[in-house]
């Protein structure tokens, strides 16, 4: 806990604070059951495969009913009230733009475009081609319209959250830094990290009390330096761990040299055998050297975010350890995997928990102070995040 | 009287103890500490927002107002459900789990079961219904991206013979729909169907066959496909059970399952089921046109040979054949009838590729030479 930092400093601008405040924490409260959980994911798996998917809207609608219903912060419970019919709807009418998109790919691949000129380029590879361009933007607006959505159906206390701002600029914001990160080789992460933060944090509002996040790419550089670096630093080792164990395993199993050789022109059983062993050493190193790294990275970084955070004279901290990150990105990732997806419930209680336990909140809101915000919130959600990026509730 | 209940009013973000007091015709809510009466709302206008299998302690709220009644003491809202009909649901306990979880874990296991079974037997129905001109399209799309970097042999009159054979039992097993038959120079030993009738055969499987009509019940068995339209009931069935992982592990997206397509259309493979089919259909069809039907059986025999040596195509993506020692069992017919090729139809498909030296022997398997009949092969 030595790194986080409480945010309030003595004389902050937007701090009107006259009394002195009030920093009692308390953390959220989770008291959802696994097995009601269980009986609510059963029933929405059932209707999904007698619809064919398409009861997802009222499925997911219920689950996020019973987990908001199951937290309270401060001894009240969030009440989500979305419905199922605003995220078909959405949905639908983000269909509806793509068969429009579909049409005006056709309209140039019919009439601007030489059909001869790049052999084997079909009309869909034009348009899958045209989805992948333009999916990744669109899958960055869709989250950020459908975290909108997902505040403007939650309240507390009776008071709706909310969110402004142009889904469109951030999509395009998160486009352009997730390219120029891709392009310096994942230098830029923390300017990312901490540039895609803010807005999604100060956008939001409790009410008429709204959140501010204060971070700052440069508090967290020299960490990152250090993890990024060590990273390559342990990509190197274990490569040359696991190329060291196949060369040694392959020489006790009796292979020469030549036959090594042959690997990768003409392989034999033996050889297809020896490849799947390097394989399984290399998931085993990579599993406990590389993923830990990222799972501290992680960690430090959730930490980092959630201190700068801020609503009102509310102060946020976290403690979740690199452990506890491993549990949630690299457990929670195997329980869905091997389970083909049965574990999701387990996996949202598993991560609910964690947030009750490592979620510190300090001080409490002026109720008196925050108001019912002006905006309705949208009155369909989610269809783009429904079309470009399916996970999560 | 103690507090009970939360009430927050919809305007600011406070929240109040409140004790409440029912009546016939209104609730009232009453401050928990000096009972000054903040709300009072009709008892038509209540409403129970959620239910108890969902929300822990569902709201309660005055029709059309933001105000939020929350109570979580559940002997109050056994009172009040009571007392106050509209509030009824306040005190249904929540669904209780073990039995819940098993009765929607059969009907889903029973659902995913008649799915597919919808899949297996709806594929084999709609089948022959898609268009021939899709299922053509399918085949040539496939056809470019599995061989595009092998030449496709030109000899003529091979290319004449072997037609002419496929045409002859597509006829007679009515297939309504023009066959063509490719031959890829090269190998692996293999040869498969793709929708709309098309053949591939690559010419180190010529190589192999001892004799024309070894190459003939190949060809028999492989146009067991086409007029059984496996292909493109591989497909039918490969999306089915896309959908069906898809709805079931909730990430169902309809652009990826779409885009899923380019993988699906080159997974195609045929289910043990269809194998068992096209070796049945390609004994019938010889024997229809009064051909010899051994070849099947003999060529079989041959793979069995030279598999121990051709591992790595056993563990190719083609993995779904059954044992070929049951399937050599099974299609094993007299050496009567005539030839399905005439020595000079032989003779030109043998060097349809250009011509070469006399083929060689099959090759013999190295060592182990009891080894256990491979699971698979790639006819």
């Amino acid at each position: 806990m030595s790194d986080i930092t409480p945010w309030g400093q003595p004389g902050s601008a937007a701090q009107p604070a006259p009394a002195p405040l009030d920093l009692t924490p308390s953390r959220p409260v989770y008291d959802g059951k696994l097995g009601e959980l269980y009986g609510i994911y059963l029933r929405h798996l059932t209707l999904m495969v007698l619809t064919l998917g398409w009861s997802r809207f009222w499925g997911r609608t219920r689950l996020r009913r019973y987990l908001w219903n199951h937290v309270s912060v401060l001894g009240d419970r969030f009440e989500y009230r979305g419905r199922g019919i605003e995220l078909m709807i959405g949905f639908v009418l983000v269909l509806a733009v793509l068969g429009l998109w579909a049409g005006l790919m056709w309209l140039i691949w019919e009439f601007g475009f030489d059909a001869q000129a790049i052999p084997g380029l079909g009309f869909m590879n034009l348009f899958y081609l045209s989805i992948v361009f333009i999916g990744i933007p669109l899958a960055f607006v869709g989250q950020y319209a459908g975290l909108r959505y997902r505040l403007s159906r939650t309240r507390w206390r009776g008071i709706r959250c909310g969110m402004v701002g142009s889904a469109w600029t951030y999509g395009g914001l998160a486009t352009l830094l997730s390219m120029a990160n891709a392009l310096t080789g994942r230098l830029l992460t923390p300017l990312v990290s901490v540039n895609l933060a803010r807005p999604r944090i100060s956008h939001s509002f409790f009410g008429t009390q709204r959140f501010d996040f204060v971070g700052n790419a440069g508090d967290i550089y020299g960490r990152y330096l250090g993890y990024y670096f060590l990273n390559v630093f342990v990509w190197i080792l274990a490569i040359g761990i696991a190329v060291a164990a196949v060369i040694a395993g392959g020489m006790q199993l009796g292979f020469t040299a030549a036959e090594l050789e042959k690997l990768a022109t003409a392989p034999d059983l033996r050889a297809v055998l020896l490849l799947i062993g390097a394989g399984v050493v290399l998931y085993i190193v990579f599993g406990l050297m590389i993923l830990p790294l990222r799972c501290w990275w992680q960690a430090y970084l959730l930490r980092y975010l959630v201190a700068r955070t801020r609503a009102g004279n509310v102060l946020f901290a976290s403690a979740i350890s690199t452990r506890q990150m491993w549990g949630f990105m690299v457990l929670n990732y195997l329980i869905v995997v091997l389970t083909l997806g049965l574990g999701w419930p387990w996996v949202m209680h598993r991560t609910l928990r964690l947030i009750a336990r490592e979620l510190w909140i300090y001080g409490a809101p002026q109720g008196a102070t925050i108001g019912q915000p002006q905006q309705r919130g949208p009155r369909f959600g989610e269809g783009l995040l429904d079309m470009f990026d399916v996970t999560g509730f | 009287m103690a507090a009970r209940a939360r009430y927050y009013d919809g305007k600011v973000a406070l929240a109040r103890d409140v004790a409440v007091r029912p009546a016939s015709h209104e609730l009232l809510i009453v401050d928990a500490v000096d009972s000054s009466v903040i709300a009072r709302w009709p008892a038509n206008e209540l409403v129970v927002l959620g239910d108890t299998g969902h929300e822990k302690a569902p709201p309660v709220a005055r029709r059309g107002e933001e105000g939020r009644l929350v109570i979580e003491d559940p002997e109050l809202r056994r009172q009040l459900a009571q007392t106050m009909p509209p509030l009824a649901a306040l005190s249904r306990p929540p669904p209780a789990a073990v039995p819940r979880i098993a009765l929607f874990g059969i009907t889903l296991a029973a659902a995913l079961g008649l799915f597919w079974i919808a899949i297996d037997v709806g594929s084999g129905i709609v089948a022959p219904y898609v268009p021939y001109e899709l299922q053509r399209r399918l085949g040539e799309s496939v056809a470019e991206d599995l061989v595009d970097e092998q030449p496709l042999c030109q000899g003529r009159a091979g290319l004449a013979a072997i037609n002419g054979l496929a045409t002859r039992l597509a006829k007679a097993a009515d297939y309504p729909h023009p066959v063509s038959v490719r031959i890829v120079k090269g190998g692996p030993v293999n040869a498969f169907t793709l929708p709309g009738g098309i053949l591939v055969f690559y010419s180190d499987l010529i190589d192999l066959a001892r004799d024309g009509d070894e190459l003939a019940g190949v060809l028999a068995h492989e146009m067991g496909h086409v007029t059984h339209y496996h292909a493109i009931k591989g497909l039918a069935r490969q999306f089915g059970v896309e959908q069906l992982l898809k709805s079931m592990t909730g990430g169902f997206s309809d652009l990826g399952t779409v885009g899923a397509g380019g993988s699906l259309l080159l997974a195609l493979r045929n289910g043990r089921s269809f194998e068992r089919d096209a070796d049945a259909t390609a004994v019938e069809l010889l024997e229809k046109l009064g051909l010899r039907a051994d070849g099947v059986s003999k060529f079989f025999e041959r793979m069995l040979e030279k598999q121990p040596v051709d591992m790595a195509s056993v563990t190719g993506i083609w993995s779904s054949h059954p044992p070929t020692a049951e399937r050599i069992a099974a299609t094993r017919r007299p050496a009567t009838g005539a030839p399905a090729f005439t020595d000079a139809q032989w003779a030109a498909l043998q060097s349809v590729c250009g011509p070469k030296e006399k083929a060689p022997a099959p090759d013999r398997p190295k060592g182990k030479p009891s080894a256990p009949p491979p699971p698979t092969n790639r006819l």
